[in-house]
């Protein structure tokens, strides 16, 4: 057993109301200098939608994540036998319109233009070029349905519905959307560290951020191809690759990460769990329907003595362990089954699990009343507007009974919620449900909780980084004692 | 044979004796044996055109060839040819008559004291009953088709040389040879048979290649006399059959490569046939195609 650390991360879709605060906040942050411009490390995309970079989820075209053929996994994207013929240019990359040219206004015209008949405006212009450009796109072009006839209507996941079912989407009495912000997934076994010639990308030791690094990245761009989820960028101004570091220096900090912190609807946990890394190969090779469950095998119990005894073996200290018993994101995603990896058919084994958005809240209109006490307050999840089958293609690699379980628990907590509360639905109705989801009332608690009263404690349980022990992983700290007093870089001698 | 080289030096003209009191040790060199080095000189420098005793090639025989003309005259000569033809030398002329027309090559890096070697080693070798450059051993035998199959193979390569030498192909084309025609870079063999008038010279010519660029390397890799024989045949076969059909052209070569190149990029771009164009744009004109077939 060999068992490591990692950050884990859930996204609660049912709260994210869309509003890109935590894209924004992450672009102020870090992706405001030039040949970042075009990055979003953090995202919201709307569903059904082609997101950012257009289509990033057509690996026919995008050639990202892995492909086994149940003995062996392999990069869609590169090879050793491929990586010749194609040395000069990496291909299967988003161009510069898949992602869509930065752009900002010219300001200054509002105020400098000479007087004249008509009202000055503020121009696009290029944020690459400089010069005024025709807006024909940007990172969230098919927002909250924006153009859905091209956009929503080419998304991947749509393919697994039946012609029916794709027409029902689109009616407009029964249109359906929800957001899905997207970050780096720390993925368990990233592609993107595997295609790396440079050898530039790692996977932190102690935490399992994936990084890369700035010296030694040579613009190779074959991370660019083989992570799936689209979510390193080359900045064209450094000619480095970059992506999301989960604000490493504020997690050391003990902050939480910008998108997380700035969170509106509070929809973001973060906690680290433990994973058996030995695990990892056997369960990439199990076939797509499987590999929820397989991925969850890997994340182990903290409060298992085998475990944190295999645990303090591998040098993780208690305080670690600790904090993994107390994290948000093992209890979404392992404890409750109620987090779902994104695309895990990719086999990269994302880190960020989202729990999948449960429909609408109906209510009907009498005159100037709005009634909530209807039977169909709660509706069936099989009636739910979003298809369950185009859930389990976006969250369960096709398995629909995952997202049904994960549906249905949610469902009967707000059913046992509503006993407790409001009481118009019976005891024996509400444990019935509760019965059904595979859920205790005490876990219907919990869950309320976390989900609804959660503090930023409760959020963010962020361990101790103990930056001292994993600097030992790569030098030795005595390294300098007794050979720096002041002037570190610049030691003061005699002149 | 030393009192006949005294006798001549005597005769030289000042300057010249001049420049010879100056390499003086070297003279007293050459009293003894030629040194091996000029030896393997003359074999690489002289040996293509010349014999000493052998009959003329493209030049003439060297044997006796101080009796015909004085030594100083020959060292002027073997400096710079043509300078001596372009001077209206009468004897000059005459040896360009017989050599119809060709001009002796100057061979490059040649000094004053080399070339005095050359001729001293030119006297001694004349004296003797047969001399080292008699002129290769080249069967007198009729070149027959299997004479030409073999030097066709040795020209293109298919048959490799007993010493290791490159084949004519990688820097000579001549007719006939198929489509891409040979190397570009020595000049076009189709007619060298003739411009060499014929076997001998030809064959004195490959035993040691004196130009520029085959000299250095053919030096340590010569052909054998039945490979020259060989090659004389093909070369030979190649000039007659040349009446039917023309050197290969540039404009024809220039075709091919144009020809080439646009394979060559179809082939690319059918191996990358699955590489990837563009996502978002060609989303947008599909869609605006599809709605206007629907609503049309």
């Amino acid at each position: 057993m060999d068992v490591r650390s990692q950050i884990s991360l859930v996204f609660h879709l049912d709260k994210c109301i869309g509003c890109h605060t935590c894209s924004v906040a992450c672009k102020n942050v870090w992706t405001d200098r030039e040949g970042t411009d075009y990055m979003w490390w953090n995202n919201v995309e709307t569903k059904p939608g082609t997101g950012y970079p257009t289509k990033w989820e057509d690996q026919e075209a995008y050639k990202g994540g892995w492909k086994t053929d149940g003995k062996d996994l392999e990069l869609r994207s590169t090879s050793k036998r491929k990586i010749v013929p194609n040395i000069f240019h990496n291909p299967s990359q988003p161009s510069l319109d898949d992602y869509y040219e930065p752009w900002t206004y010219d300001y200054s015209e509002l105020f400098n233009a000479p007087e004249g008949d008509d009202q000055p405006v503020a121009r696009p212009i290029s944020m690459i070029t400089g010069e005024p450009l025709e807006i024909e796109a940007g990172p969230n072009w098919d927002d909250d349905l924006g153009g859905s006839e091209v956009y929503a209507a080419n998304d991947t996941n749509l393919d697994v519905l039946s012609e029916e079912q794709q027409q029902q989407m689109k009616a407009i009495e029964r249109m359906v959307m929800f957001y899905l912000p997207r970050i780096c997934n720390h993925c368990l076994n990233p592609a993107c560290v595997a295609s790396c010639p440079s050898g530039a990308m790692y996977k932190r030791g102690e935490d399992g951020i994936v990084l890369i690094n700035q010296d030694r990245c040579r613009a190779w761009r074959s991370c660019i191809s083989a992570c799936p989820y689209k979510k390193t960028y080359y900045n064209w101004s450094t000619g480095k690759s970059e992506k999301c570091i989960l604000c490493f220096p504020r997690l050391e900090a003990g902050e939480a990460p910008a998108c997380f912190h700035s969170c509106v609807g509070r929809i973001r946990y973060l906690g680290n769990v433990l994973y058996d890394a030995d695990l990892i190969k056997e369960a990439a090779l199990c076939p797509d329907d499987e590999l929820v469950e397989a991925q969850r095998r890997t994340i182990l119990d903290p409060n298992d003595p085998t475990v944190v005894e295999a645990a303090t073996r591998c040098g993780i200290p208690e305080a670690v362990i600790d904090s993994a018993r107390k994290s948000p994101a093992y209890r979404f995603a392992k404890e409750w089954k109620l987090g779902l990896p994104l695309h895990v058919e990719y086999r990269t084994f994302p880190m960020l699990f989202y729990v999948p958005p449960l429909l609408p809240v109906m209510s009907i209109s009498e005159g100037d009343l709005v009634r909530s006490d209807v039977d169909e307050l709660f509706a069936e999840i099989e009636k739910a507007r979003a298809p369950i089958g185009y859930l389990g293609k976006l969250f369960a690699g096709g398995n629909e009974g995952k997202v049904r379980y994960a549906l249905r628990k949610q469902l009967a907590v707000r059913v046992w919620r509503r006993h407790v509360t409001v009481g118009d639905v019976g005891l024996e109705a509400a444990t019935q449900a509760l019965i059904e989801a595979d859920c205790s009332p005490e876990e219907a608690d919990e869950i309320y909780k976390l989900t609804a009263l959660s503090t930023w404690e409760d959020r963010f349980v962020i361990p101790p980084f103990q930056r001292e022990m994993a600097m030992e992983m790569i030098t030795d700290p005595h390294e300098h004692r007794s050979a720096a007093g002041f002037g570190f870089r610049d030691a003061p001698r005699r002149s | 044979m030393l009192n006949k080289i005294h006798r001549l030096s005597l005769s030289l003209s000042a300057p010249v004796a001049a420049a010879l009191l100056s390499v003086t040790p070297s003279v007293a060199l050459a009293q003894d044996a030629p040194s091996e080095e000029t030896i393997e000189y003359f074999r690489q420098n002289c040996m293509s055109c010349h014999t000493i005793g052998g009959g003329p090639l493209t030049g003439p025989d060297l044997k006796g060839v101080t009796e015909r003309a004085d030594e100083a005259w020959l060292v002027d000569f073997i400096l710079d040819p043509k300078a001596v033809i372009d001077s209206g030398d009468p004897y000059a002329a005459e040896l360009l008559r017989e050599a119809r027309g060709v001009y002796m090559t100057q061979v490059p890096g040649l000094d004053r004291a080399k070339a005095e070697k050359l001729v001293r080693l030119i006297v001694a070798e004349s004296a003797k009953e047969r001399s080292l450059f008699a002129g290769l051993e080249i069967s007198d035998r009729p070149l027959t088709e299997a004479d030409v199959e073999r030097g066709r193979a040795l020209f293109m390569g298919t048959a490799v040389y007993e010493n290791g030498a490159p084949a004519c192909i990688s820097c000579h084309t001549a007719s006939g040879i198929g489509g891409l025609g040979g190397g570009r870079l020595g000049p076009d063999l189709t007619d060298a048979y003739a411009r060499l008038e014929g076997r001998k010279a030809l064959s004195a010519w490959l035993g040691a290649p004196p130009s520029l660029v085959m000299q250095p390397v053919f030096k340590n890799h010569a052909l054998d006399g039945e490979e020259i024989l060989a090659i004389v045949a093909y070369l030979k076969s190649v000039a007659e059959s040349e009446a039917n059909e023309g050197p290969t052209s540039i404009l024809q070569f220039v075709l091919l490569g144009f020809g080439g190149s646009a394979l060559l990029l179809l082939l690319f771009d059918f191996l990358w046939r699955g590489r990837y164009r563009a996502t978002r744009r060609p989303l947008i004109s599909d869609s605006k195609h599809a709605r206007m077939g629907s609503s049309s």
